[in-house]
């Protein structure tokens, strides 16, 4: 086992290279001493003020006992301090924090709650896509069709974030897992506090109850999931979704949201395989109707919520992928995406074509020992050779920024 | 002689907005195929669906050959889904007027037939009343009416403010020295090519044309 992993993800890696290692420490001081350095932006200030004021929002409002919550509360402390359990709880973060207030949300009381919409979805479907969509594909039912809507809706959405990670940890570039906890987390955050803020009735609803006006003593429904459970023989989703923490939390679709997310993260790093993840979005979006769990509008809005963050965390927090690397061991400097040299309106053809650009090193690594350490300057001056023509359209005063800023970061 | 928008947000580079643009209208274009799988449960299509979904698939496809290249952009093509897009959404807002009326006049059907299942199910308060004020939990009709529209208009503003940032952005690629084209070379190349090519690279030179017009 072990010789078959080293021959498929370390056969490549570079002599010397500590770009992909993983922090082992379990001192405290290491993550305070990183802490007292770290210099907080403006973003940073947004990001930890919006998750700190959800998370105290929690611990407020929760109905678990004070002593149990301040426990769990100083449980994540302790991993968020100790750098080996911290690379990965304290990245989690926006994902800890949606647990936190999904779980919540039953508890909230109803006369706090916004009124619940009936109507509002099924006619935005007819108006926008010009039918009751999910009506219409959940109009034919049979055995064979229950069991292939199953397989996304009740049985991949539950393991495929963790098996993307693991995937994403394995073969993506080092770094990419805290982006995608990032997005994965802020996209279900976002969803659970649009889900709580605007309650609207799923198809199921309708079927059940027409447009009658809905309240929050009733109980939810598995939808079509009921058929599974009579078939297999099981209460697993009629007792699930009969006491869903958001039982009116139709819009946006978090299956949809998550099987988006999914999808785009595989198709950056791999992405000869994309027709595949397009393909699996669309039997989860046709499950999704099918099983009368989600508008096509939920849907859309769970996508496009996924499409948006990602895009951002793209922009501003993923590493590039290498095309034909397939494993975190084999890269050698981590790259960032420029929304500079990527604009095609920026290009000119007055630039010089070909020339040496040097490379952008993140300097932010897994390893909180790897700030003060050199990177192996061998392979990143051959690789950047090789990558110029990447970057050909750069201007020479563009460069001159990079390999100050460069310099500047190696100095850090 | 129109302004259009020299960024997305008035903070991120016009390409990242394409990029976003095309992305959102791609997920919401996908409708069309779900409205024709709906054929296959034997749901009838009316000439107004037919219409709306099959545009929807030409969409899809121009859409997603558009944002392959979206940092490499190729002015024909660009040009091509420009054109398409104004389209779109013109069709977008007479589809929205036509379909309206349709849900209203389903919605009033629904509310009124006694066979409904609005009526068969009877009220569910009755079934689940536990003393609460429940008719305060429920949205009036007036809040379903708003949101409806308030969600219909929003979804329209922003497909107007795309349609203006990809028209932003080709009117600069027009402006560009680097994306000029010379239509002669492109047929030049077209001799040996399928019909279906043929076909597209007309297309894409007569919105070439258009927008040279319209927009350099």
């Amino acid at each position: 086992m072990s010789r078959l992993f080293r021959k498929l993800f370390l056969s490549q890696r570079p002599a010397g290279s500590r770009l992909a290692d993983l922090e082992t420490s379990l001192d405290p001081s290491l993550s305070m001493r990183k802490l007292r350095n770290y210099q907080f932006t403006i973003a940073d200030l947004c990001h930890y003020g919006f998750l700190g004021s959800v998370l105290l929002f929690v611990f407020i409002i929760n109905p678990a006992g004070w002593l149990a919550k301040i426990a769990l509360y100083l449980v994540f402390a302790a991993l968020f301090l100790i750098p080996a359990t911290s690379q990965f709880f304290f990245n989690a973060l926006p994902i800890f924090t949606w647990l936190a207030l999904y779980f919540t949300s039953s508890s909230f009381s109803a006369a706090h709650r916004p009124p619940i919409t009936v109507q509002v979805l099924p006619a935005i479907e007819t108006i926008l896509y010009g039918d009751n969509l999910s009506d219409i594909l959940a109009a034919s039912l049979n055995k064979p069709l229950d069991f292939f809507a199953w397989v996304p809706y009740g049985l991949f959405h539950f393991g495929a974030p963790f098996v993307v990670a693991i995937i994403l940890f394995l073969c993506g570039p080092p770094t990419i897992l805290r982006g995608y906890a990032f997005a994965f987390g802020y996209m279900n955050l976002l969803g659970v506090i649009s889900q709580n803020l605007f309650p609207a009735a799923p198809p199921w609803y309708k079927i059940l109850y027409g447009l009658t006006p809905a309240n929050y003593s009733m109980k939810g429904s598995p939808g079509g999931l009921r058929r599974i459970d009579e078939y297999l023989g099981i209460n697993l989703y009629s007792d699930g979704f009969s006491n869903s923490a958001v039982i009116f939390g139709a819009l946006p679709s978090l299956h949809s949201g998550c099987a988006t997310m999914e999808a785009l993260f595989f198709s950056y790093v791999f992405p000869k395989l994309t027709p595949l993840f397009i393909f699996y979005v669309c039997w989860l979006w046709w499950s999704t109707m099918y099983l009368t769990h989600h508008y096509f509008v939920d849907l859309m809005a769970g996508s496009v919520l996924s499409y948006a963050i990602f895009q951002y965390t793209k922009y501003y927090h993923l590493p590039l992928p290498e095309t034909s690397v397939y494993s975190r061991w084999t890269y050698v400097e981590i790259k960032k995406f420029s929304l500079w040299f990527a604009d095609p309106l920026n290009a000119d053809d007055s630039d010089v074509e070909n020339i040496f650009v040097p490379t952008i090193l993140e300097n932010d690594f897994e390893m909180n020992s790897m700030e003060d350490s050199e990177p192996p300057s061998i392979f990143d001056n051959n690789r950047s050779v090789s990558r110029s023509s990447a970057t050909s359209n750069t201007s020479l005063e563009a460069q001159d920024e990079l390999v100050t800023s460069s310099r500047t970061n190696k100095k850090e | 002689m129109v302004h259009f928008p020299k960024s997305f947000l008035g903070a991120f580079p016009l390409y990242i907005g394409v990029e976003i643009a095309l992305g959102i209208t791609i997920f919401n274009k996908c409708s069309g195929f779900y409205g024709i799988l709906g054929l296959i449960t034997g749901h009838d299509l009316d000439l107004m669906q037919w219409l709306l979904y099959v545009v929807s698939i030409i969409a899809v496809i121009v859409y997603s050959l558009a944002l392959t290249q979206v940092y490499k952009p190729q002015l024909l093509m660009y040009s091509l889904t420009v054109v398409v897009f104004t389209i779109d959404t013109a069709l977008t807002c007479f589809f929205t007027l036509w379909f309206s009326g349709q849900w209203f006049s389903a919605k009033h059907h629904e509310m009124t037939d006694p066979s409904s299942q609005t009526h068969q199910s009877g009220s569910p308060e009755s079934k689940y009343a536990r003393g609460e004020n429940l008719a305060s939990q429920s949205a009036s009709q007036t809040a379903e009416f708003f949101f409806t529209m308030l969600v219909t208009l929003l979804a329209l503003s922003w497909r107007f403010y795309f349609n203006f940032i990809i028209l932003a952005f080709v009117q600069r690629l027009f402006r560009h020295p680097k994306y000029m084209v010379d239509l002669n070379d492109v047929e030049q190349d077209l001799k040996n090519k399928s019909q279906l090519a043929k076909c597209w690279y007309k297309s894409e030179c007569i919105c070439y044309k258009w927008c040279k017009h319209y927009l350099a």
